[in-house]
């Protein structure tokens, strides 16, 4: 820092441009490919784990941001989509926001798209008050083996988890939802 | 399909495949939701911010060290300061009793003013505090204020 002056911090909102480029881990171009293939079902993951689309939209940004700045080099597309569902999930865990309204039913059903039949409106409710009834780590856990398609050792990745406990918890999760399911029948 | 509809007979009478298969349905169908919600911001949109948010976090990583710079100023200036104006009380403590002297002598023995030494140290020493004090706390100044 020897060689910055005071007169040099004048300047330094528009000299700083070139630098933020080279802060950033990604170019543009490949940035907004990324984005584009993976915005709304990091979106989606958000808004089902943390339960409000509000902190959803919030962490979307935050998120993608993390990732930018992040130093790790990335050996595939997959390493690098992991990576970012791992910081989504650690920003989740962080948020101190309390209120669920995705999974309270008086909103839901503000929600619902006018062509749903109502048995689809239904089953979307029962399932959303299901997935309320879950840990937040157990409805990611489950959406990323069922929506996302994650293998036990991504998701142990993006989890923080051992991949030798993905199965088991898995299977307890998968018998939770499927009696939360039940009783909202 | 409807993947509740599975889920009406107890638990305890499926198989794990059949309640794992339940569980995708229910888990997919809640994905293809979430999807048609999904309405993400543009690319161009995040990735604009995220390039104003690094070069504002830049400026501060580089504002830092000038802000400790400042503070190490204003504490040296400080420091000088105090340093300064406790040589000169010593100085004004004997410039008093030098002047206390001459007016006794000047009333004792009518010495004429021509008498009196202006390169005494009870004369020099206040007034080169004096200066000094002035000149770092000119520069102090400068140094702290200029940017702002």
């Amino acid at each position: 820092m020897a060689d910055v002056t005071f007169l040099d911090v004048r300047r330094l909102p528009a000299d700083e441009a070139e630098a933020a480029d080279v802060a950033l881990a990604m170019d543009e171009d490949a940035f907004r490919g990324f984005y584009d293939r993976t915005s709304g079902a990091l979106w989606g993951y958000l808004s089902r784990i943390s339960g409000d689309r509000q902190v959803a939209d919030d962490l979307l940004q935050e998120s993608y941001y993390r990732l930018l700045k992040a130093t790790v080099v990335f050996e595939s597309e997959n390493h690098r989509r992991n990576y970012l569902y791992r910081i989504a999930t650690n920003l989740v865990r962080d948020t101190k926001r309390s209120p669920r309204p995705l999974f309270d039913a008086a909103v839901e059903v503000a929600d619902v798209p006018a062509r749903d039949t109502h048995g689809d409106t239904e089953a979307r409710q029962d399932v959303r008050r299901a997935l309320g009834k879950l840990k937040p780590r157990e409805r990611a856990m489950l959406w990323l083996a069922y929506a996302n398609g994650s293998s036990h050792a991504e998701i142990a990745d993006v989890l923080g988890l051992k991949t030798g406990s993905i199965k088991l918890l898995l299977f307890r999760a998968r018998r939770k939802m499927a009696a939360a399911l039940r009783v909202d029948q | 399909m409807n993947p509740l509809t599975h889920v009406n007979a107890d638990e305890r009478d499926l198989s794990e495949a059949e309640i794992e298969a339940i569980v995708a349905d229910a888990m997919a169908a809640e994905a293809s939701t979430a999807r048609r919600e999904a309405h993400p911001p543009s690319s161009a949109i995040v990735w604009w911010r995220a390039q104003m948010r690094a070069r504002a976090e830049a400026a501060r990583v580089v504002e830092r060290p000038l802000t400790i710079v400042h503070a190490l100023a204003l504490a040296v200036s400080v420091g000088l300061f105090i340093g300064v104006v406790g040589t000169a009380v010593g100085g004004v403590k004997g410039t008093l009793t030098w002047f206390a002297s001459l007016y006794a002598s000047l009333t004792a023995t009518s010495t004429s003013a021509a008498a009196i030494d202006l390169t005494s140290r009870w004369i020099m020493l206040p007034m080169t505090a004096m200066l000094v004090s002035v000149v770092i706390f000119s520069i102090a100044a400068f140094v702290i204020f200029a940017d702002e």
